[in-house]
């Protein structure tokens, strides 16, 4: 076997043997099945109820029929005077602020169809706000896409700085380094944890879509599938990246204790990252969405909202893909010349800036 | 076995690092039976860096096992199962490495560098921190090991031991070999004789000079030992005598002066 196969192998194996990796990944299997099943569980408890307003007689008899007809659709309906009700009826139309549910919008036009079939036209809906019933749900979708993201990324990129660490500061790193290559270990490290990261993201996606799926909170659709495909390729390619960087934040300091001032302007930008990620999910076509698409640093978190979204056209997907592509080509033999020169410094933590000295010099 | 000594320093660490290609040398070659040493030779090396060395929260046997398949080892379970057995850490095998007594972390750290039946053993302070019996044990298998035909080469500041152990010993200061060779050969023949008579009389051999004179006896130079040892009958009753050899750590200070 391959040195770096052996060193992925044991990084694979000690990682997911450890106890904090099994709880947290306990936690967040919980997590996902209260995202997915509380919401349903409350919403099929009762029969839902809504609120009907009228402003015409002929809206009051449609809304009246919905009434009698509510039961049938496993619902509630009231009219009500409030001008805060789910909807107002009036002149063959739906008003309401937002879109309202589709249960309602469904019942009232097959009580507005039950008066005269042929004569009557559908109700119209207009909402105050621009109608896109997927718009929210795609929305959520995109938020748990940058949040997982956000976590993945930050942990394992965390963890190939702390494995580094801990080789150096128990010196195993003088005996690994008298059999195998830097490189080779460095490529192990980050290929293990890379597949361990990996593989937990496919079994959380799958393990969340089952439930969805099994209790029907979340229709399983293509969009669905594609946003869950996106956040693994982009946990790849923003990996890869960040992986390369946490590295040398690592192979700089001698000590666990001082590992988290070094990966701090690293977890900053992660951070950053995460919250650009809310500017893009709230306008996916903006500024700030189309440049961040191009900075390696942002794109891994703030681009696949947007193509969840839609808002991404083909070429800025491949292009942002291109650049990020690019960007690991050229860090990761930087980081591993760094982490090379430097992770035999294992009295104090070493600058930066005569890191990348001393990795010129080799 | 041989003893690689110097004042804290004097570049043995990094003498051991450039040895195992762990650090790169400015200048100068490391050759293994005559031939440049290049990685696949370096994979038959065992080496144990000062303290430690091994992953704290991995388990002694995977640990031990991953140790020899780096090296290459073709059954790396079942080398790890003799060494474990071999340095008496079967109860232990499933245990972390930090939940261990340093003694048995120092035998851990042992098999580690043993695990892969190397042709060449290279420890860096390998007695440090042990306690007399972990001193023997360590020595124990040290020698043993060594009895097969392979060389052990440590570093360490307990010249006694060195002396004890060593067939060969190399001093170094600065990064410079200041003295290398058996230590019958460091130590040589200083032709100085020490000699002490009953009473402690005053007295002179011809043609010798008188190097020290104290309670201890007296050490004279430069005369053959017969004389001396005539002078001293004729003196009184001779209660010590004998050839005056620096130990290793009188060669050491003086070396390293």
């Amino acid at each position: 076997m391959s040195p770096v196969r052996l060193v992925a192998r044991r990084e694979v194996t000690e990682r997911s043997r450890e106890r904090s990796f099994m709880i947290s990944t306990g936690i967040t299997l919980l997590i996902i099945v209260a995202v997915v099943v509380v919401p349903g569980l409350l919403g099929v408890g009762d029969p839902s109820t809504y609120t009907v307003r009228v402003t015409d007689d002929a809206s009051r008899a449609v809304a009246e029929r919905a009434v009698a007809l509510a039961d049938s659709f496993d619902a509630q309906v009231e009219i009500v005077a409030d001008p805060d009700a789910d909807v107002t009826l009036s002149g063959g139309e739906i008003r309401a602020e937002e879109e309202p549910d589709d249960e309602l919008v469904n019942l009232l036009q097959v009580a507005n169809q039950e008066f005269d079939p042929n004569a009557r036209p559908p109700l119209r809906l207009v909402t105050a706000e621009s109608a896109d019933p997927e718009r929210d749900a795609m929305a959520g979708v995109a938020f748990f896409a940058i949040l997982v993201l956000y976590g993945q990324l930050l942990t394992y990129g965390f963890w190939v700085a702390s494995g580094v660490v801990e080789e150096k500061s128990s010196r195993v790193i003088e005996v690994l380094l008298a059999t195998i290559k830097p490189k080779d270990l460095l490529a192990g490290k980050i290929l293990g944890l890379g597949l361990l990261g990996f593989g937990q993201l496919v079994m959380l996606s799958v393990f969340g879509l089952a439930v969805a799926g099994a209790t029907g909170t979340v229709d399983i659709d293509g969009d669905l599938l594609v946003a869950c495909a996106l956040a693994l390729g982009w946990f790849v390619l923003g990996y890869a990246f960040y992986a390369a960087a946490f590295a040398v934040a690592g192979a700089l300091v001698p000590r666990q204790e001082e590992l988290q001032s070094s990966t701090s302007p690293l977890t900053m930008v992660i951070l950053v990252s995460f919250f650009v990620g809310f500017v893009v999910i709230n306008d996916p076509d903006g500024t700030v969405a189309q440049v961040t698409a191009f900075i390696p640093t942002t794109a891994p978190i703030t681009m696949p909202p947007r193509i969840i979204l839609g808002e991404a056209a083909a070429w800025e997907i491949a292009a942002s893909i291109g650049v990020m592509l690019a960007a690991t080509a050229l860090l990761i033999p930087l980081a591993a010349r760094i982490y090379s020169a430097v992770v035999l410094r294992t009295g104090s933590t070493v600058k930066l800036s005569e890191a990348l000295r001393l990795a010129s010099k080799q | 076995m041989f003893g690689f000594v110097g004042p804290n320093g004097a570049g043995k660490t990094t003498t051991m690092r450039i040895v195992l290609g762990v650090l790169s040398a400015d200048r100068g070659a490391v050759r293994w039976h005559g031939k440049p040493v290049e990685s696949a030779m370096r994979r038959r090396f065992g080496y144990m860096p000062e303290e430690r060395g091994l992953y704290p929260k991995m388990r002694v046997r995977p640990q031990l096992t991953y140790m020899a398949a780096l090296h290459g080892v073709k059954d790396p379970e079942g080398a790890a199962d003799r060494w474990i057995e071999r340095l008496g850490l079967s109860e232990r095998a499933g245990d972390r490495v930090e939940e261990l007594s340093l003694g048995n972390q120092q035998r851990v750290q042992l098999a580690a560098a043993l695990v892969h039946e190397p042709e060449l053993l290279v420890l860096d302070e390998p007695f440090s921190g042990l306690d007399p019996v972990g001193v023997d044990v360590l020595s124990g298998v040290l020698s043993e090991y060594a009895a097969t035909g392979v060389p052990v080469v440590f570093s360490s500041h307990q010249l006694e031991l060195v002396e004890r152990l060593c067939e060969a010993v190399a001093i170094i200061k600065d990064g410079r070999l200041v003295a290398s060779g058996t230590v019958e050969h460091l130590r040589g023949d200083s032709g100085a004789v020490r000699v002490k008579v009953e009473g402690d009389p005053v007295f002179d051999v011809p043609g010798a000079q008188v190097l020290d004179r104290g309670p201890r006896g007296t050490v004279f130079e430069g005369a053959d030992p017969d004389a001396v040892l005539d002078a001293a009958r004729a003196a009184g009753r001779v209660t010590y005598f004998a050839l005056e050899r620096p130990t290793l750590t009188e060669l050491f200070r003086e070396a390293v002066k």
